[in-house]
């Protein structure tokens, strides 16, 4: 660190390589959260590099980098919470002891329900029994055929309605 | 995160890096302009100083981005070229020093004094602390620029001066840490 500092590029990756593995281990403690570490893993890792001119030789690297991880992992804590706090306010059902992730997967399921509403029937019906694992009224190559072009009209419904998918 | 994703980042925080090293060379290089502005104002030829003053911004912030020995070469340049260019807007004020019915104009030789003078500050710090190559080349760089500031109103002769001061001063340096590698 004390060389990247001073100017010397060939110490970047060495720096960089010694320093994720704590920075990751920090975030996943902090945030107990394998996307969200991820993410301010990433994030602590740009942060702390980018501040790397700023690092004074006289002091321990590693405590540094982590203070600047930590910070990074407090703000992601805080976003969180903020998120969180602006779903109790969405309705009773999001206060009601209903995690971020949840309500997340509940917005994506009614989005996909949403999405197939767009779909016609025959394609609806062959997702359904699809989904169900059911019999359709057709069965092998047909079936398989049916279901590959109603996943890929569900498929830009998706893409229509929300930009995504 | 995988060995893609970690590429990926490490350019990024790469770029990040660098940027930020440029950005600080930037804002700690930007009081340099003062002094290039109050020199090419002294001077009273500022378009004939302006491109020596953009050169010695550039060196500057070049070699704070740079860091390493160009960084510790960056005050010990400033400093050492400003002697020339005090030297010589002294000088000018003073124009001519008459002996007899023989009038010498004094700028040129305090362009030569202030080079020697420069070279030699330089000599001390570089051989005190024995710098590698990159920092004779940039202090010589900071140097030459700044002290052409003050000695470019006297035309090619007064850089020339410059130039011939700031090799006689420079070279027992530069031989001495030759020599001692």
């Amino acid at each position: 660190m004390k060389k990247l500092a001073d100017g010397d590029r060939s110490a970047f990756r060495p720096v960089f390589e010694l320093l994720l593995e704590p920075t990751l281990r920090l975030c996943q403690g902090m945030l107990k959260n394998e996307a969200d570490s991820a993410d301010a893993a990433q994030l602590a890792m740009t942060k702390i590099l980018e501040r790397a001119s700023d690092y004074d030789p006289a002091r321990p690297a590693l405590p540094w980098a982590l203070a600047i991880a930590g910070w990074e992992c407090r703000t992601i804590q805080r976003a969180r919470s903020r998120r969180r706090e602006t779903l109790e306010d969405v309705g009773p059902e999001a206060a009601d002891g209903v995690t971020e992730d949840d309500f997340i997967t509940r917005q994506l399921s009614a989005a996909a329900v949403a999405a197939m509403g767009e779909l016609t029937q025959a394609d609806q019906d062959v997702l359904r029994a699809t989904f169900w694992d059911c019999a359709a009224d057709v069965s092998g190559a047909t079936l398989r055929k049916r279901r590959e072009r109603a996943i890929q009209r569900l498929q830009k419904a998706f893409r229509r309605l929300y930009g995504l998918g | 995160m995988d060995s893609v994703d970690l590429d990926q980042l490490c350019r990024k925080a790469r770029v990040a890096y660098e940027w930020s090293r440029l950005r600080r060379a930037l804002i700690g290089f930007a009081p340099a302009l003062v002094v290039a502005a109050g020199a090419s104002w002294l001077g009273g030829k500022p378009l004939a100083s302006a491109p020596f003053g953009l050169g010695f911004f550039l060196a500057g912030v070049i070699a704070l981005w740079y860091g390493r020995e160009p960084r510790r070469a960056v005050l010990p340049g400033i400093v050492a070229g400003l002697f020339p260019v005090v030297l010589t807007l002294a000088a000018m004020h003073i124009g001519h020093l008459c002996l007899g019915a023989r009038c010498t104009s004094v700028c040129m030789a305090a362009c030569v004094a202030g080079g020697i003078g420069a070279g030699l500050a330089v000599d001390i710090v570089g051989v005190r602390k024995g710098y590698r190559p990159l920092y004779w080349i940039t202090a010589s760089a900071l140097v030459l620029c700044t002290g052409s500031m003050g000695c470019a109103c006297l035309g090619y002769g007064g850089l020339v001066g410059l130039v011939a001061g700031y090799g006689m001063g420079v070279l027992p340096g530069v031989a001495l840490c030759g020599i001692r590698r």
